[in-house]
C-alpha cells in the first residue's frame, strides 16, 4: 500500500533521512521506533508531502507521492495524526470532526451522519463533549478527537506520530485497543512511536530507524526479543 | 433567531434605522452616520481575512479606491445607475483582488501583508501619476447616482439609507459564511494551515475566496463613497488608509464581525471629535489604539466580558 525506497530528504541544506526505504502493506499495523531526533517526523512529513524528497520514491497503491502537494494525497487516502494532538482548539469538536471529512471525496449529510455515528460508537466520550471548544478537552480527549479527525475522512493509511505522547495509562490503553480497532476495520497503520512496549503490543511488524535509516526490520514478536531492539532503543 | 442572524442584529439593525428620526441629526450629521457605517462594513469585511483567516492585508484601501473610480468614472462619463456603477465595480475589484490574492496568498505571514501593500502603492501610483483619471486631483463633483431613472442619491438622506442597506447585506453575507463550512475551513487555516492541508483542503484556493469575497465587499462600499463625496481621489489608496481599517478592527475586536463594525464607526467618530478641535488628532486616536490593544486586546467588544455581562466569543 505504501512503499518509500530510497528515500532522502532534510530541511534546506540539513539532510535528515539518508536512503530510508520501508514498505506498509494494506491491512497491516507497522511501527516505526527510534530515539527521540532520528528523523521518524521527517519521515511522516516526506510522506505527507510537506518535504519533498531529494532523491528516492515514495508510492500509495501505486500512485507516486513525491510531487503531490498535502491536501492531494490526503484526498487520496491518506490520514495523518499530528505529535502534540494538533485539533483546532477554537473550534467545537462537531467542527473539528467535520473539517476532517474534506478528504472524502463524498461529503453528503448521510455519509456526515453516519461517520460521526461510527466515531462516536468508538469515541463516545467525544459525543458527550460534541459541542465544547476543541481547548476545553484533556489530552487524551485532544488525542481521540484527532484519531476520530481522520476516521470521519475515511482515510485507508492512517499515519500516526507518537499518538500516546504525554498520556496518562488509561488513554494509552484506550489509543491501543483503538489501534487494533482500526486494524479490525481494515485501516492500515503507520505508527511512529517512542513507546516501544505499546506500539510492538498493536503492530505486526516494526522498522527501527537510527540517524535517518533503518536499521532494523522484523515482526513484532522478533523485535520484542531481539537484542538490537534493547541495544537500539533501551528497552 | 437562528444561528446566522440574531434577534439582537436585528434590533440593532431597526435602531440605526431609525436614526434619522432623531431631532439633532442634521445632514452634517447624516453624512458623518454614513462615513460611520461605510467604514464599519468594510472594517467588517476586512474581519474576515484577519479576524478569521489571521491575513493582514495592507492593501485593502486599493479596492476601496478601485471601487470609488469605477463609479467616479461611470458618473462623469454619464452613466448615473448605481446598479451599473455597482457592476463595474464588481468586476474592476474582482479582476484586481484575482491578481493581488493569486500571488499574494502563495506566501505567508509577513510576505503576504507586504504583497498586498506593494500592490496597492502601484495602484495608488498609477491613479496618482495619470492624468486621465485627473492625476493627484482625481475626479471631482461628480452627479449623484440613481437608484431608478427617476430617483437619484442625492440627499445626506438617502445615502444613509443605501449605506445601512449595503452594510445589513455584507453583515448577512459574513455571518452566513463564517457560520458554514467554509468558515470553519478559514478558522482551521488560521490556527494552523499545514494541519488544513493534511485534512485534504487546498489552502491557497481558500484563502484566494476570502480573499476575493473581503475585496468585493470593500469595493462595493467605495463604490458608494462618490454619491456622498462627489469625488474619487488617489488619496483613498493611500496605505495610511490600509492601516486606518486595520486600525478600525483591531478597536472594535478581532474575529467578531460587528466588533469592527463597531470599531469602524468608533474610529471615524472619534476622528471627527478630536479633529474638530486640534489639528494633531492622529496621536490622539494613536494614544487611544495603544490604550485598546493593552488593556483591552479583544476590542471594544470585549468590554462586555470585561464588565461582566457576557462571555465574549469570538470565532477564535
Amino acid at each position: 500500500m505504501l512503499r518509500m525506497a530510497d528515500v532522502h530528504a532534510g530541511y534546506g541544506a540539513t539532510p535528515i533521512l539518508f536512503g530510508v526505504s520501508l514498505e506498509v502493506r494494506a491491512g497491516e499495523a507497522v511501527a516505526l521506533l527510534g530515539r527521540n531526533g532520528m528523523g521518524k517526523t521527517t519521515l511522516m512529513k516526506t510522506a505527507m508531502g510537506f518535504l519533498r524528497p531529494r532523491r528516492g520514491t515514495i508510492e500509495f497503491d501505486g500512485t507516486d507521492l513525491t510531487r503531490l502537494t498535502p491536501h492531494a494525497i490526503a484526498r487520496l487516502g491518506v490520514g495523518l495524526v499530528p505529535e502534540n494532538r494538533r485539533i483546532f482548539f477554537g473550534l467545537t469538536v462537531r467542527e473539528n470532526l467535520e473539517l476532517g471529512l474534506s478528504a472524502a471525496a463524498d461529503r453528503s449529510a448521510a455519509l456526515r451522519r453516519r461517520r460521526l455515528d461510527e466515531v462516536f460508537h468508538h469515541f463516545p466520550r467525544l459525543q458527550e463533549r460534541i459541542d465544547q471548544p476543541g481547548k476545553t478537552l484533556s489530552g487524551g480527549e485532544q488525542q481521540m478527537l484527532a484519531i476520530a479527525r481522520v476516521m470521519m475522512a475515511g482515510a485507508r493509511l492512517i499515519l500516526m506520530d507518537e499518538p500516546t505522547q504525554g498520556l496518562a495509562p488509561a488513554f494509552i490503553r484506550s489509543i491501543r485497543d483503538m489501534i487494533s480497532e482500526l486494524k479490525r476495520l481494515g485501516v492500515t497503520v503507520l505508527l511512529v512511536e517512542q513507546n516501544a512496549r505499546v506500539a510492538l503490543s498493536v503492530c505486526d511488524r516494526g522498522y527501527i530507524m537510527e540517524k535517518g535509516s533503518i536499521v532494523f526490520e522484523a515482526s513484532s514478536r522478533e523485535l520484542r526479543e531481539s537484542p538490537v531492539t534493547h541495544e537500539k532503543l533501551g528497552v | 433567531m437562528n444561528r446566522v442572524l440574531s434577534w439582537r442584529a436585528v434590533v440593532v439593525g431597526l435602531l440605526v434605522a431609525l436614526l434619522p428620526a432623531l431631532p439633532f441629526m442634521s445632514k452634517f450629521y447624516l453624512l458623518l452616520a454614513f462615513d460611520a457605517l461605510l467604514f464599519g462594513a468594510i472594517a467588517m469585511s476586512l474581519d474576515l481575512l484577519i479576524g478569521y483567516t489571521g491575513l493582514v492585508s495592507f492593501g485593502h484601501a486599493a479596492f476601496f479606491g478601485l471601487g470609488a473610480y469605477s463609479t467616479a468614472i461611470l458618473l462623469e462619463r454619464g452613466v448615473l445607475s448605481l446598479w451599473a456603477c455597482l457592476v463595474a465595480a464588481v468586476l474592476v475589484v474582482g479582476l484586481y483582488a484575482l491578481v493581488v490574492s493569486y500571488f499574494a496568498t502563495a506566501r505567508r505571514g509577513i510576505y503576504f501583508a507586504l504583497l498586498t501593500l506593494i500592490f496597492a502603492e502601484v495602484v495608488y501610483t498609477f491613479f496618482r501619476y495619470t492624468q486621465t483619471f485627473g492625476g493627484s486631483d482625481g475626479i471631482q463633483g461628480v452627479p449623484a447616482p440613481r437608484l431608478m431613472p427617476a430617483f437619484a442619491i442625492d440627499t445626506p438622506l438617502r445615502n444613509y439609507y443605501v449605506v445601512l442597506a449595503y452594510l445589513a447585506l455584507a453583515y448577512l453575507v459574513c455571518r452566513v459564511l463564517v457560520a458554514s463550512h467554509f468558515g470553519k475551513v478559514l478558522v482551521a487555516i488560521r490556527e494552523n494551515e499545514d494541519r488544513a492541508r493534511f485534512l485534504g483542503y487546498n489552502v491557497q484556493r481558500y484563502k484566494m475566496a476570502v480573499c476575493l469575497i473581503s475585496a468585493l465587499l470593500t469595493g462595493i462600499g467605495g463604490a458608494l463613497y462618490p454619491g456622498r463625496s462627489a469625488f474619487a481621489t488617489p488619496d483613498l489608496m493611500l496605505w495610511t488608509v490600509s492601516g486606518e481599517f486595520i486600525i478600525m478592527v483591531m478597536i472594535g475586536g478581532l474575529g467578531t464581525l460587528a466588533g469592527p463594525v463597531i470599531g469602524g464607526a468608533f474610529f471615524v467618530l472619534l476622528q471627527e471629535k478630536v479633529s474638530s478641535y486640534v489639528d494633531w488628532y492622529f496621536m490622539v486616536i494613536g494614544l487611544v489604539l495603544i490604550v485598546i490593544v493593552l488593556f483591552m486586546p479583544r476590542g471594544l467588544l470585549g468590554i462586555r466580558a470585561m464588565l461582566g455581562f457576557k462571555q465574549w466569543r469570538a470565532t477564535a
